[in-house]
């Protein structure tokens, strides 16, 4: 993965039922205290799987210029990223792929 | 009970019962648009006491220039009814006429044509909002407004039916004085809102009624917090109204303020964003449903960086005497770690360490229905949002286009037929 590929993300919040169930799975060190006892998973994304996420999900934007993070996507979707995360004790893109191909596959 | 308002005039009432209104019959019939049927509304009621319909020439111009009508009221922006010279000239209407304006299809109000004239909107436009930039929501409402105006009074002859939820949080300016009356309330703090409440905001109102109670003994609570809402005009992205209401309302329900010191109620009002204009505004509104007190905190009414965080503070403090309406001064609520709780700005000494409430984050967590931390938002606020957004945003707590289009209406009107008979 290139340094520019890993730079994207997609942020899923963590409150402090999300954050029992990171626990669990060894992951609760990787999401960051944000504001107010809010926390955020960051999960890597990389170019490829942006693109098939947008076009996948019309609604959803891409933040270039700040975040670097994908944006407005489906609340299920982010469900979703949340438990491919917790099954896989990951935060890397093969969390994104394994959602991305439950979509394609649901979508059939 | 004496029902006064704005500058100690007596609050506008312009409505007339339907049994008055067979004189409507053969009457020229104007459509109008949403923004001037919810004017009408706010009119004939008494919300922008001491108007009784739309500005004049005159009085566009002292208001822009010096922000005064004509007996030297003070008064902040224009409150006008523009239309094409086309149209009047298809409507065949003049001085002198009187009209009746119908609303979705159904007849709402009378309007006595006193002028119709032409304004510079750019000038209007600059002198209201202090900028030209029509990127300035303010700006460029006037900027779009046609190329003349009709003023003259309304009366509102076809009272509207206001859907639930709003139906429970509809008075009008009376119904406000009589209301607190009834509550035993001799102050009122008025806050200011277009949003679903988090801690920050509830806190707010917190500091304010201690502010408002002053020296008032606190063995019988004679002091209320009147949440107002402003309904109208709604941008992609902005709160859903039921959202706005509803979640008030809980921090009542859910018992995080007594029953009787809390009130959501609600004013039709398209926000101009005209921020220390507006500040003087939204205290005029609020003087005339009995409030004696008001919340302005940062960027009051503001938009982007048109105006310094503190400007509406200033504008208010300038025209102090002229306001019968007691303004409190705020600065922000953040979340101190250090404190471990919510506090206020003025207050906290640990600028480094704090974590500002910020409008994108919390839309962010709402979003993804993630129920954020007690310190954050109340769980029943929490439930009430989602809620509302399963009832009436279409799936949203935010203004979504799909809601634009299909949301159900703030009120209806009886149509024409049912009001003859």
């Amino acid at each position: 993965m290139s340094e520019k590929e890993g730079k994207i993300t997609i942020n899923v919040w963590i409150n402090e039922e999300r954050l029992e169930f990171l626990k669990k799975v060894g992951l609760a060190s990787m999401a960051k205290e944000k504001f107010a006892g809010m926390m955020l998973l960051e999960i890597a994304c990389t170019e490829k799987q942006k693109d098939s996420l947008l076009q996948e999900f019309p609604s959803a934007k891409y933040d270039s210029s700040t975040t670097h993070s994908i944006e407005l996507l489906p609340r299920t979707v982010k469900d979703r990223i949340f438990e491919a995360s917790l099954k896989l004790h990951s935060t890397g893109p093969e969390v994104i792929d394994s959602v991305l191909g439950s979509t394609i596959r649901s979508n059939l | 009970m004496r029902y006064l308002g704005h500058n100690k005039k007596p609050i506008v009432d312009r409505v007339k019962p339907r049994s008055d209104s067979e004189k409507i019959d053969g009457m020229t019939v104007l459509p109008v648009k949403r923004e001037i049927a919810h004017e009408v509304i706010s009119i004939s009621y008494g919300f922008l006491t001491p108007l009784e319909g739309f500005m004049n020439h005159d009085e566009v111009a002292g208001v822009t220039s010096d922000m005064e009508l004509p007996d030297g009221t003070l008064w902040s922006i224009p409150i006008v009814f523009d239309m094409s010279a086309e149209e009047i000239e298809q409507r065949n209407l003049s001085e002198g006429d009187s009209v009746l304006m119908s609303y979705q299809g159904a007849p709402m109000a009378t309007f006595d044509i006193d002028e119709i004239y032409r304004y510079d909107n750019a000038e209007m436009a600059e002198k209201t909002y202090g900028t030209k930039d029509p990127k300035h929501p303010g700006v460029r409402r006037t900027l779009a407004y046609a190329d003349r105006f009709v003023s003259g009074k309304v009366t509102l002859i076809n009272e509207p039916i206001f859907n639930e939820p709003f139906a429970r949080y509809w008075r009008t300016p009376r119904q406000h004085l009589d209301a607190f009356a009834q509550k035993h309330w001799t102050s009122v703090v008025a806050h200011q809102t277009r949003n679903v409440p988090h801690t920050g905001h509830e806190a707010l109102m917190k500091q304010a009624w201690f502010a408002a109670n002053e020296d008032k003994p606190v063995d019988e609570i004679q002091t209320g917090i009147l949440v107002n809402a402003i309904i109208g005009e709604k941008r992609i992205g902005d709160y859903i109204d039921e959202s706005i209401l509803l979640s008030q309302d809980m921090l009542r329900e859910a018992g995080y303020f007594r029953d009787n010191i809390h009130m959501v109620t609600f004013t039709l009002w398209d926000m101009r964003y005209a921020g220390p204009r507006e500040a003087l505004l939204h205290a005029i509104l609020r003087t005339n449903l009995g409030c004696t007190h008001h919340m302005f905190g940062r960027d009051h009414a503001g938009v982007g960086n048109f105006y310094k965080p503190y400007d509406a503070q200033s504008l208010l403090k300038q025209y102090r005497e002229k306001l019968l309406i007691k303004p409190v001064f705020l600065k922000e609520n953040w979340y101190c770690p250090e404190c471990g709780e919510v506090t206020n700005a003025a207050l906290c000494n640990h600028d480094r360490a704090s974590q500002n409430f910020s409008g994108t984050l919390l839309r962010s967590i709402l979003d993804d229905g993630v129920q954020p931390t007690r310190k954050v938002m109340r769980p029943e606020v929490f439930r009430s949002v989602m809620e509302s957004s399963e009832k009436y945003g279409m799936g949203s707590s935010f203004v979504t286009e799909k809601y634009l289009k299909g949301r159900q209406p703030i009120f209806t009107l009886q149509k024409m037929e049912v009001l003859k008979a």
